[in-house]
């Protein structure tokens, strides 16, 4: 250990002066996370839906329409605004000022009172699709409401009902409503812009970082100086044990003034710094092991630096660094679960939601991801330099 | 002629990198595919469901909503958490239970789904008081009420104003040519480390000492960028029509934007090319730069969404002004409708060309 610990302190000492060291651990992650916060750090939540209802019924259902639409803007995902006529709801519309405008016409009420056929126009801008289909929900839930006593009172009197209708409709309306549709508030499970932007980048670049160790095993070998190194009294496990403990060092150093200076910089929540440090270390000890791998297999320190930059990619980019790849779905988000990037990012936002206790399954997954890239690296390389 | 002979040689060298490759053509189909499959068309709110019942699930998906069944109510609400679903529905004999995040994602679903609720709710109330008042069983009460027929409120929808895109844009359309502009000005930011390179190992100066002239050098470097934007642009505009039926519109209008665009990448490659130092900065520079600016542009998030200030910084990114070319293409323009975008882009191609080569030539004459 002691060796190990000698050549370890050997490659940091040369690393520090490293200028891609600086590049790769700490300039590129806090450069981007910077410009990538101040440019879509502010999209964030859909804007709420806006809607025209324009009342030319002014009767009852108008004014039941209204408790509705004031129901539904409880939640603030929607707002709505009267417009004084039809043409100037279209305008509203057609200007994108609104997503959609409701129509309740004239005559509504006393045509609904007395069972003739009726009707609400709900009038969307052709570009909001989705703001147009909650439109025409909360109309149809409305409507329906209205309708539903009558068909009870239908299908009753054609199954046989001999009671009066008008004596049905008032039994209806004293129903208790057999499947009552509740609310069940969910919490966000999910990491702000800023922090997400923070996190992913500093992981993208740990798979970068953490290089720096373990492929200058490669570049002794090319420097001769791995065959002088095997045959110093040491044990030759010790080299590459030097070489991981480089690699954690650089990515913990790395990752650790990335949380701080992304929290005092930007307001990144990284969330409680036990959980933090838990992630952070499990995440390192997993980039540094699959970082190994490749550097095990390769022949050349360049040769091994293309290919650990097209691992640190593409399990950048399945692990959703740019992008929350998990909100996909289906067999995207499965194929996921094998990049470390994503188990990092839920451990974190299972930790701002759970708190320290929450990060237990993340932390698990990266230490599996570092056992196995440590076990196969120590196999290789034992091969290569037949201890 | 030599600066042709400069260019070829850039492009070669480029192909000869096999990992190179993979960040040439592989990944930048693979994030067409990805984005696709996350972000392409379906607008459809995602709903995640237990226990529905066929019924409830078939008036689900009739309504438009991208339905998902969950075998547990806890896989149901993490997806929820997790903000894979916009949210989950979890029905029992007694209630429906609507699970949905309080931000305005979550509560616009659980608005979308909520007339299906409601009419649910209304046709097994309807079907109670039936069954009860007459005798029948639930199943014929159940049968009774869906064919009844009362005159009923009829909300009628209709769509105002013009599609900004036809109906027919695909899943991967609009992500795809978002994600060619970031690639393509990726790469050719980051090639520039070959420039260095070159000037670095004195190729430049033994260029210099043959009778090619400085502006043939500087000229080949220029067009050596330029290939391998144009290469790499080909590949990615094939390969995801035949991998994925991305359409990308008129292909006059299509090659237009993306030899412009292509020039206004070479030029900006060049010109990082000539101003760094090291292999290090070139590279470093090139995926901080390339990143910004693309993010900037509206490539990986659409301008739409952009602040009224970030929308207007976004137009001196020539990401944006090719975005805003694609999406005209998509809306069926042709290249008279893309003119202007292709205008600006030469215009941005010009200027980096020009400060390009003048510190190009700077760097090997000095």
């Amino acid at each position: 250990m002691r060796h190990a610990l000698l050549i370890a302190a050997k490659d940091l000492r040369e690393r520090s002066r490293d200028r891609s060291v600086l590049l790769y651990a700490l300039l590129l992650p806090l450069g981007l996370t910077l410009l990538l916060n101040l440019v879509l750090g502010g999209v964030t939540d859909p804007r709420p839906f806006r809607y025209a209802v324009v009342d030319d019924d002014r009767g009852p259902v108008a004014a039941a329409f209204a408790d509705a639409l004031r129901g539904a803007q409880d939640g603030g995902a929607v707002e709505v605004r009267p417009a004084g006529s039809a043409d100037e709801a279209r305008r509203l519309v057609d200007a994108g000022d609104v997503a959609a405008a409701f129509l309740l016409p004239a005559g509504l009420s006393p045509d609904l009172a007395a069972g003739r056929a009726a009707a609400v126009e709900v009038v969307g801008d052709v570009d909001a699709p989705l703001g147009t289909r909650v439109a025409a929900s909360i109309a149809r839930s409305f409507t329906d409401r209205l309708t539903s006593v009558r068909v009870a009172v239908e299908a009753a009197r054609r199954g046989g009902s001999s009671v009066d209708p008008a004596e049905l409709a008032r039994l209806v309306a004293a129903e208790p409503d057999p499947l009552p549709v509740v609310e069940d508030p969910a919490p966000r499970r999910e990491l702000d812009p800023t922090t997400y932007y923070a996190a992913g980048m500093a992981v993208f670049f740990l798979f970068f970082s953490v290089q720096f160790g373990v492929t200058s095993l490669l570049d002794e070998r090319r420097d001769g100086t791995l065959a002088r190194l095997l045959a110093a009294p040491l044990r030759p496990s010790s080299i590459l044990v030097g070489k991981l403990l480089t690699s954690c060092a650089i990515g913990l150093v790395s990752m650790g003034v990335l949380v701080v200076a992304t929290s005092l910089a930007i307001g990144a929540h990284w969330g409680p710094p036990v959980g933090v440090a838990l992630l952070v270390v499990s995440g390192v000890l997993a980039a540094t092991g699959l970082v190994a791998v490749v550097a095990s297999v390769a022949r050349t320190a360049e040769q091994a630096s293309g290919w650990q930059a097209v691992l640190a990619v593409a399990l950048g980019a399945l692990g959703g660094t740019f992008i929350p790849i998990a909100q996909v779905g289906g067999p995207l988000a499965a194929v996921s679960l094998a990049s470390p990037h994503r188990w990092f990012l839920a451990g974190l936002a299972d930790l701002a939601a759970d708190g320290v206790a929450g990060v237990w399954p993340s932390v698990t997954a990266l230490l599996v991801f570092a056992l196995a890239g440590f076990g196969v690296a120590g196999a290789l390389t034992r091969r290569a330099v037949r201890w | 002629m030599t600066a042709l002979v400069i260019a070829g040689g850039n492009l070669k060298r480029v192909l000869r990198d096999r990992t190179g490759l993979f960040f040439l053509f592989v990944l930048p189909l693979l994030m067409v595919f990805v984005l696709g499959l996350a972000f392409g068309g379906t607008s459809a709110p995602k709903l995640g469901v237990v226990a529905g019942g066929e019924h409830l699930l078939s008036e689900l998906r009739a309504a438009d909503l991208a339905v998902t069944e969950y075998e547990d109510e806890t896989a149901l609400r993490a997806a929820v958490e997790r903000g894979e679903l916009g949210a989950g529905l979890v029905a029992s004999p007694g209630e429906l239970r609507v699970v949905a995040r309080q931000d305005n994602t979550g509560q616009q679903v659980r608005l979308a789904a909520s007339d299906v609720l409601a009419r649910e709710s209304a046709r097994l109330a309807a079907a109670r008081f039936t069954a009860r008042q007459t005798g029948v069983d639930e199943d014929a009460a159940l049968a009774l009420v869906d064919s009844s027929r009362v005159p009923v409120v009829e909300v009628r929808v209709t769509t105002s104003g013009e599609a900004a895109f036809p109906a027919d844009v695909g899943p991967f359309d609009l992500t795809a040519s978002a994600q060619l502009l970031l690639f393509v000005f990726l790469t050719t930011l980051t090639s520039s480390v070959a420039l260095v390179e070159t000037r670095r190992l004195g190729v430049s100066r033994r260029m210099l000492s043959t009778p090619a002239g400085t502006g043939a050098i500087v000229v080949g470097e220029g067009l050596g960028r330029v290939a391998v934007a144009l290469l790499q642009g080909a590949v990615v505009v094939t390969g995801s029509s035949l991998l994925f039926g991305v359409r990308w519109g008129d292909p006059l209008g299509a090659g237009a934007l993306l030899l412009a665009f292509a020039f206004v990448a070479g030029g900006a490659g060049m010109l990082l090319g000539s101003v760094t130092r090291t292999e290090q900065q070139a590279g470093g520079l090139g995926l901080a730069l390339g990143m910004l600016t693309a993010a900037l542009g509206g490539c990986m998030v659409p301008l739409e969404l952009f602040g009224d200030a970030m929308r207007t910084a976004s137009l001196f990114t020539p990401h944006a002004w090719a975005n805003q070319g694609f999406t005209e293409l998509a809306r069926h323009g042709g290249l008279l409708d893309v003119l202007p975008e292709v205008g600006v882009l030469a215009g941005f191609a010009v200027v980096l060309y020009a400060l390009g080569a003048w510190r190009l030539r700077r760097a090997l004459t000095a």
